[in-house]
């Protein structure tokens, strides 16, 4: 997001608030700062659908380390 | 160009954060481990991220669409505060692509909590351990995603939905409709005609910046390259469909144009308005349009005749509150209209007249959507008409009722709440009458649309009292136009509430305390919170019904006046009736047409002054009046004599014209009974001293008929004092008992006062024997009480007044008796005083006494007559009481007959007095004389 005057900045924090809020109703799991990282990604043109899949999965790569991790133990 | 770089290296960055953010560097690798894992991931995030695809909705206000509705059906009472937060982050002025992130989000719902074991990548894990045998991890890794990704796309071809892959999310949305129909067609389109979809952005063919034209170019050149077979099949489709696409005319744009001016009711050049709310539409469209603006006729053509209703003359105030409610929701829908209007110039504005159907399918609007966009409204407009329609033969409160049978018995739910959304606009004129009456007592309601009417002069109804009574007559309730949103009780309490206080105003003269309650209990009523409004009501409730009691008691001397009228009118009070009857007594025996006023005003005084009546409050003493009915011909001052207890307003309400009736009845009635005690009790003392001087007697005749006639003269001194005794006490005091426990009762209201009080006269004149009906038999009763049901009404009364009579004509008698005895007396004294000798008494016993001229036999025979009468008549009452259903009745049966001397007669036949039998009489003489020996000895001791 182009850096902006204040007004602006706070515009864009009540945005990421009210996302979040969204997100919270939809149980979407994403924490504020996963949050603004999608919304500067949408912001830039990625295609919204597409970083769904990513997002997915990167949270399953995660959860797969963390099976591995356990298997470890 | 650079711009578009940028943007690149923005996304890079951010996909390095988004990597960093969810799958942290692990402790335990090596940094060179964990770079490695990084750059993979990267490359595969960028590569999907580059993997062209249709932008995922065409509308942008889809995605909150999607959102909402999915909301609405898991979790309701969240959508409401989506839609807020929607609206407020639609408000806000810096993201653009605030439809992409909410489709991210869409995208993302009910996802895995990532912090909790997923069973899909457990599984997914486990195939890969056991594929990992072999081969190393990262070609792996790869290689699944890329099959996923092939297998994605091949969904995505196909229209199907689930962007992830992810099966649990399948599942979640088996119905949702993949974005919209006619994406394939959009992507063919570009396939076939490259041409800019978006006119309007200046550099279309290369890339631009605008990322849904880039992802469909990107898309399309992909398509073009690698077309696989299942997108043939949809190609080919969508192509026939865009190619079979006939011209319409009018075109679907101009429709369109034409269609917000159509929805507000007005004619356009395609959509002329007919006569009577009729629509024209081109005869040149294909049915399934013709079907489309069919629908979208509905609210044009009720939205015309709701207007034109709005127009129409009102007939009252509550129709004027709805035509202005209606009129409210009409502006509210022609709101909707504009925005629609504004949506679809901007749509129009976009169009691409050379596509086919001119590209309107991509614009996003279109006729069907607008269908769509005015359905709710349309359910709107639709059940306004319906009322509309029906409020014409509806007035006031029926209109109330029906609103509110939509909002509370209509199964949609939307009416429901619709039609409640319209009741409070509407009974707004309703509670302003109802506060106008509650806490004013004024009916302010000029078109009669209240439940409460102020009846008419002319249609007041003549109720047993025969006049008007202020508090019964001036209002009425019209049942039918109460208003369903209230109960019956509530209402009977606001009727009361109104009643009261304008009784207290105009009947009880105090305005000042109305004006000062409604100052300060006035309370704005509104549709809505009923437990309030009823709490409101109660409270009003008890103010006034207090106060009007406090009013009536404390100013009025309600109580005093009854307390009055039981002592003076149902002769309560005995020393005042005694004197009064006393100093009467000589001037009553005189015929009607001598009596005059001022002498029985100035006995009425005397009586007054000489009885403990002088004590009374001088208020009640007023009232006391005495007075001669209408005389008729023949009368005697004693038929005619009343005594007056004059009631003014207000509390005539409760002792009403009726009530005073009855008064005067039972005084009458008690007035004759009291005046044959009177005669009898002054004839028996007469016959009992002169008993001791002058009417003794050698002649064995006289002497026997003096003792059957001081037995006779016993009897009915008895008779009439078990009546009095039943009429005053059982009878008068124990319904005074009643009634003060009914009045004196926390709760009670005017209404229950005189209800209580005419209770109490009917019982006292039904008890009384003034009204009671005369049972022949126990067993025809329920088949023939009907049929002999009113002439039997006053039976006892009639019963009683022939007893009475017959009782004075004896007691006139033995006064005749008394007189013979006392000359026959003198002339044997002066006799004896000439002979000297003393007559045998044989001789007496066979001759008449005193001589054959004397009208001794003539006496003794009226006497012996009319005491058989008597008898008779007595025989009858009592068998007439004794299946009296009343208790009171019958125990008066029992208290005359005691000792059984009197066989009570069952008359079988109805109006012929059967004669005693004769077995029955002679034992029943038998009897008789033992009584009366009884109750001769009683007497003389």
């Amino acid at each position: 997001m182009p850096a902006g005057d204040t007004g602006k900045q706070q515009a864009a924090q009540q945005a990421v608030d009210i996302l979040h809020e969204i997100s919270t109703i939809l149980n979407c799991h994403l924490d504020r700062r996963t949050l603004s990282v999608c919304i500067s990604m949408v912001e830039n043109g990625v295609n919204p659908e597409a970083l769904a899949n990513v997002v997915q999965f990167l949270r399953k790569e995660k959860q797969k380390d963390d099976f591995a991790k356990e298997l470890k133990q | 160009m650079s711009g578009s770089a940028d943007r690149s290296k923005r996304v890079d960055t951010s996909i390095n954060r988004l990597i960093q953010q969810i799958t942290p560097d692990e402790p335990h690798r090596t940094e060179e481990e964990n770079q490695q894992r990084h750059d993979l991931f990267f490359e595969e995030i960028k590569q999907q991220l580059e993997t062209p695809r249709p932008p995922p909705l065409a509308d942008q206000n889809h995605a909150s669409e999607l959102i909402r509705r999915r909301l609405v059906q898991t979790n309701p009472s969240q959508a409401l505060r989506f839609s807020n937060l929607y609206s407020r982050l639609l408000a806000l002025p810096v993201l653009n692509q605030k439809w992409a992130m909410l489709y991210l989000l869409h995208q993302l719902t009910e996802s895995h909590d990532p912090n909790e074991p997923d069973p899909v990548a457990f599984a997914e894990f486990k195939r890969e351990q056991d594929v990992r045998k072999g081969r190393a991890r990262p070609v792996e890794s790869e290689e699944v995603m890329h099959g996923r990704r092939y297998a994605k796309e091949d969904r995505e071809e196909f229209g199907s939905m689930g962007p992830s892959d992810n099966e649990s999310d399948d599942e979640d949305y088996p119905q949702e409709p993949r974005g919209d129909g006619y994406h394939p067609t959009e992507l063919r389109d570009v396939l076939k005609n490259p041409k800019p979809i978006r006119t309007l952005d200046g550099e279309s063919n290369t890339k631009n910046q605008t990322n849904n034209v880039d992802y469909k170019r990107r898309a399309a050149s992909r398509d073009e390259g690698v077309s696989g077979p299942p997108r043939r099949d949809v190609a080919i489709k969508s192509k026939l469909l865009a190619d079979n696409y006939s011209e319409i005319d009018p075109s679907e744009p101009v429709l369109l144009r034409d269609l917000p001016y159509t929805l507000q009711g007005l004619s356009s050049t395609t959509l002329p308005f007919g006569k009577d709310y009729s629509l024209k539409l081109p005869s040149t469209l294909p049915s399934p349009l013709i079907g489309l603006l069919h629908t979208l006729a509905e609210p044009s053509l009720l939205y015309r005749t709701l207007e034109d209703f709005v127009k129409t003359p009102t007939k009252g105030l509550l129709d004027q509150s709805l035509r202005a409610a209606i009129n409210s929701e009409l502006r509210s829908y022609l709101t909707l209209v504009a925005t629609l209007e504004g949506q679809i110039r901007r749509a129009l504005a976009t169009i691409d007249e050379k596509a086919p159907r001119n590209g309107i399918g991509k614009a996003g609007v279109t006729l069907k959507r607008c269908v769509v966009w005015t359905r709710e409204a349309t359910m709107g407009l639709r059940l306004m008409s319906l009322i509309a329609e029906e409020s014409k033969t509806k007035k006031g409160g029926q209109l109330i009722t029906l609103i509110h049978s939509f909002s509370s018995s209509h199964g949609d739910p939307i009416v429901g709440a619709f039609a409640e959304r319209l009741l409070t606009p509407v009974t707004r004129p309703f509670y302003d009458i109802l506060r106008h009456w509650i806490y004013d007592g004024e009916l302010s309601d000029p078109y009669l649309e209240f439940f409460v009417q102020l009846t008419l002069p002319h249609e007041t109804t003549q109720g047993k009292s025969g006049s008007t009574n202020v508090w019964e007559d001036k209002y009425k309730e019209q049942p039918d136009m109460i208003p369903s949103i209230i109960t019956a009780e509530f209402s009977q309490k606001v009727f009361l509430i109104g009643k009261s206080l304008n009784f207290i105003r105009h009947s009880c003269g105090d305005s000042q305390w109305v004006e000062s309650y409604s100052k300060a209990s006035s309370k704005e009523l509104r549709y809505g919170d009923t437990a309030t409004l009823e709490s409101w009501i109660d409270d009003a409730y008890k103010t006034t019904m207090r106060r009007l009691l406090h009013l009536m008691t404390n100013k009025f001397h309600l109580f005093d006046h009854l307390q009055a009228l039981k002592s003076y009118i149902l002769l309560g009070q005995g020393d005042f009736i005694a004197l009064l009857m006393e100093s009467l007594a000589a001037n009553l025996d005189r015929p009607a047409g001598a009596q005059y006023r001022h002498t029985l005003t100035a006995q009425l005084e005397h009586a007054i002054r000489g009885s403990n009546a002088q004590y009374d409050s001088p208020e009640v003493l007023r009232r006391l009046d005495a007075r001669m009915l209408q005389l008729s011909h023949g009368d005697i001052g004693w038929d005619c004599f009343t005594l007056e207890y004059k009631i003014d307003a207000p509390v005539d309400v409760v002792v009403s014209d009726w009530g005073n009736r009855q008064y005067l009845k039972v005084f009458n009635f008690l007035w004759r009974i009291k005046r044959v005690e009177f005669a009898l009790s002054s004839t028996w003392r007469k016959v009992t001293t002169g008993s001791r001087g002058v009417l003794q007697t050698n002649h064995l005749t006289v002497q026997e008929t003096w003792k059957t006639t001081r037995g006779f003269l016993a009897e009915m001194v008895h008779f009439v004092g078990q009546l009095q005794y039943y009429i005053l006490f059982e009878v008068i005091e124990s319904s005074w008992t009643e009634l003060q426990a009914r009045l004196s009762r926390e709760d009670a209201t005017l209404d229950d006062v005189i209800v209580a009080h005419t209770n109490y006269l009917e019982s006292i004149t039904h008890k009384g024997l003034l009204g009671a009906r005369r049972r022949r038999f126990v067993g025809s009763d329920a088949a023939g009480s009907g049929s002999h049901g009113g002439e039997d009404d006053n039976s006892y009364m009639i019963q009683l007044g022939e007893l009475l009579r017959t009782m004075l004509a004896y007691r006139d008698c033995v006064d005749g008796l008394y007189s013979w005895s006392v000359s026959d007396f003198t002339q044997r004294q002066v006799e004896a005083d000439l002979r000297h000798t003393v007559p045998s008494p044989d001789e007496d016993a066979t001759t008449n006494p005193g001589g054959p001229q004397s009208e001794f036999p003539a006496l003794r025979e009226r006497l012996r007559h009319l005491g058989d009468r008597f008898r008779t008549k007595l025989q009858i009452l009592l068998g007439d009481l004794a299946y009296q259903a009343d208790v009171d009745l019958r125990f008066l049966g029992v208290a005359m007959n005691f000792n059984d001397v009197y066989q009570p007669v069952r008359r079988k036949v109805k109006g012929t007095p059967a004669p005693p039998t004769v077995g029955g009489a002679d034992k029943g003489k038998e009897k008789e004389r033992e009584g009366d020996r009884d109750r001769e000895e009683r007497h003389k001791r």
